[in-house]
């Protein structure tokens, strides 16, 4: 009976998921513009992604983009949280700052960067240039445009981690803090031996969802680049759409979904495997 | 009881049949609140005074208006009024049955007299007409006059004048091409459609769109090596990718740039960075290659007006349309709403636009009215050329710009692509020249 309290979210999640999900694993060995019928065609559409350079272009942008997220926003989260863990005024002023970023809008962080900041003529790069400092707009090189927007996704998304870090670093047993001080623990070794290993649950779990978020990546590089300069900031996900909206592909974008949906499911099959084999599940 | 209902059922239909207006649905694209207001003003209330019969709405539905379309039209939903951003989806929706053949319309209305030819052409597939243009535009050069009288410059005619005014503002570190895509990247072409036309000339243009030869042609490697050449000179200067299209045409106004090759869409801007200034702007067609016919047009249709087939209210909806096709509403709307409304009539002769409005605006919708009923025009690749090729395109051509492809392996790209829509019935309508 009590199997029944889980129906309306099992309903739900196959309605408004599996249905979906299972038409567009279809979809993807269909020819269809999206306008008259499909035509199946096998895997013509996986065969095309194989040999088209856009794509494997785009998988490189998203590996490294990954790289970028799996590092970078981890170590400043880090960082902050033990920051906020040893202050003890002002932590929530520091939290929301930290946090700030992640509650504007994606189009708004990015049109801000776009047209305030990284523009040569009118924003702060135009402002360095008046005096002097020349600074190239990274969003028009193709050497950089991909670590531009990766800038400012970083800037609107390491806050978030790092307010994680500080709830799951507040979680750790008092009496454990306290007994490593007493016995002449220094504040790395608290760290390294105590502090870490306790919320490594937590980091492992954002570390997975990282990986699964940066093969899913679309806001910031439609939004500021769409893609460009020359293809070099396409990551899948823009591809699929140009694919979908703009090429009247809707099969090939299926079957780049379906790529993507690959990377995230070998990270949940790797985070599942570590959860077992440590007992948890 | 039976009774009772029998009597008062007829009743019940009369009360809500009588004074019931037939509704007319619009999705319109984005509009802020002023255009809204004047479309209000100048369409709405006009068209319902006009004919009380009918209440019509329009539905702003943002950038992403052609993305909701095809997901309505394909659920059997979707408006009365059907407006696409372009034809290059239309031959795909008229393939799959979802608008309505329009010459019934045509011969009510009187529309063969009264729109130019060559876009009832275009708006026909297998014969039958299933759209009109909701406005036309063409490409050519901006130029600031104040700047070209303080240096000399004549107004170019052929490329090898424009090279060479250009190649002198690169020395005064003046930006030849005023020109921006940080919000539109799909600028790049315009410059792509500038030079197959005004390099690869018209009627290769034309020969190449109906398959005739393929795009890796000499004359279409000659206007891709040609737009490298400009672009490896700094002819679009070093902000290309950081301005929008509005920052870049302020540029024109302010002594960085002298020269801008855009759309007659860029008219919208002038009040706004030539206030008070008007007569330091002036529209002329692009220069061309020796031997190319100049001044040449080259043609845009900026949206497209067509009637859902499964439309309750056809009629309606035709009257709609015929409405905006009059010479008081393209006096009406173009007085405050310059370079979105030039609908393809042929006569504007008895058009009445404001005094507010500048005179380099009527007359180049004038000159292109007259140079396209005289057959003398050329192409855009967003009109005349299927999604997935155009949609490369954008792409493709900054590779070239930045030396990751050649001029040679774009072309084949596109060709491979054009090739490939054409099989599938996917071009658009090209009128026979």
């Amino acid at each position: 009976m009590h199997r029944l309290y889980i129906l309306p979210t099992l309903i739900i999640n196959l309605t408004i998921i599996l249905v979906p999900a299972f038409l567009t694993i279809l979809l993807a060995f269909y020819k269809w513009d999206g306008i008259t019928l499909p035509r199946f065609i096998g895997f013509d559409n996986f065969e095309f992604l194989w040999y088209d350079r856009v794509f494997w272009l785009a998988l490189k942008n998203n590996i490294i983009w990954t790289a970028l997220f799996l590092t970078i926003p981890v170590a400043f989260g880090m960082l902050a949280a033990t920051m906020l863990l040893v202050v003890r005024r002002g932590r929530m002023l520091f939290q929301v700052i930290y946090f700030l970023p992640m509650i504007i809008a994606s189009v708004i962080t990015a049109r801000v960067w776009q047209g305030m900041i990284f523009n040569p003529v009118n924003g702060i790069y135009g402002l360095l240039d008046r005096y002097g400092l020349t600074l190239t707009n990274p969003l028009s090189e193709p050497s950089s445009a991909l670590f531009g927007v990766a800038t400012v996704d970083l800037w609107h998304w390491w806050g978030f981690l790092a307010v994680i870090f500080f709830a799951a670093l507040r979680q750790v047993s008092e009496e454990q803090i306290d007994a490593a001080r007493i016995e002449g623990a220094t504040f790395f070794q608290m760290m390294r031996y105590v502090l870490l290993p306790a919320i490594k649950p937590t980091i492992m779990l954002m570390m997975v969802m990282t990986v699964i978020w940066s093969f899913l990546v679309f806001d910031f590089v439609y939004i500021l680049t769409q893609g460009g300069p020359a293809f070099s900031s396409e990551v899948l996900s823009t591809m699929a759409y140009r694919h979908a909206f703009y090429d009247l592909g809707v099969g090939k974008a299926a079957a780049t979904a379906i790529v993507i949906s690959m990377f995230g499911l070998a990270a949940t099959v790797f985070y599942i495997r570590i959860q077992t084999r440590e007992g948890d599940l | 009881m039976k009774r009772l209902v029998l009597v008062l059922l007829p009743l019940f239909f009369s009360i809500t049949c009588t004074n019931k207006k037939a509704s007319l649905s619009w999705w319109f694209e984005a509009a802020n609140p002023n255009q809204r207001q004047w479309l209000n003003e100048l369409m709405e209330v006009p068209f319902e005074t006009l004919y009380p019969e009918y209440d019509l709405s329009i539905d702003y539905r943002g950038n992403t208006l052609d993305q909701q379309l095809r997901v309505a039209l394909l659920s059997g939903n979707g408006p009365d009024i059907i407006q696409t951003p372009g034809p290059g989806y239309l031959a795909t929706m008229v393939q799959a049955g979802q608008l309505m053949p329009l010459d019934i319309y045509a011969d009510e209305f009187g529309w063969k007299d009264r729109i130019l030819e060559v876009f009832l052409n275009m708006g026909s597939y297998d014969g039958k007409l299933y759209f009109l243009p909701k406005t036309y535009e063409t490409i050519g050069l901006f130029y600031n006059t104040k700047m070209f009288e303080e240096n000399g410059w004549a107004v170019p005619k052929t490329i090898p004048e424009l090279e060479m005014i250009a190649d002198e503002m690169i020395k005064m570190n003046i930006v030849p091409f005023a020109a921006g895509s940080a919000d539109w990247r799909q600028a790049s072409e315009w410059f792509v459609s500038i030079v197959f036309n005004s390099v690869a000339g018209p009627n290769n243009f034309y020969k190449a769109l109906k398959g005739e030869i393929p795009w890796t042609s000499e004359p279409f490697i000659d206007a891709v090596d040609k737009l490298k050449e400009w672009w490896d000179k700094g002819y679009f200067g070093t902000n290309y990718h950081s301005l929008t299209i509005e920052q870049s045409f302020a540029t024109l106004s302010d002594g960085t740039a002298a020269m801008a090759p855009t759309g007659t869409w860029s008219f919208q801007y002038i009040p706004t960075y030539f206030k008070g200034r008007e007569d330091e702007v002036e529209f002329v067609g692009f220069p061309s290659a020796e031997g190319l016919p100049t001044p040449l047009y080259m043609l845009s249709i900026g949206s497209t007006f067509s009637i859902a087939n499964n439309s309750s209210n056809p009629y309606g909806a035709a009257r709609a349309i015929d409405f905006m096709f009059s010479d008081d509403f393209y006096g009406d709307i173009n007085t405050v709403w310059q370079g979105e409304w030039n609908m393809p009539l042929r006569d504007l002769s008895n058009v009445i636009i404001g005094e507010n409005v500048i005179p380099q605006y009527r007359s180049s919708m004038e000159n292109l009215a007259n140079a396209v009923s005289n057959n003398q025009y050329g192409y855009t690749t967003w009109t005349f050329m299927p999604p997935a090729t155009n949609n490369y395109l954008h792409s493709g051509i900054e590779e070239v710009w930045f030396d990751v492809i050649d001029s040679g392996e774009f072309l084949a790209k596109i060709d491979k692509l054009f090739q490939e829509e054409k099989a599938e019935g996917k071009v658009p309508s090209i009128p026979e020249r």
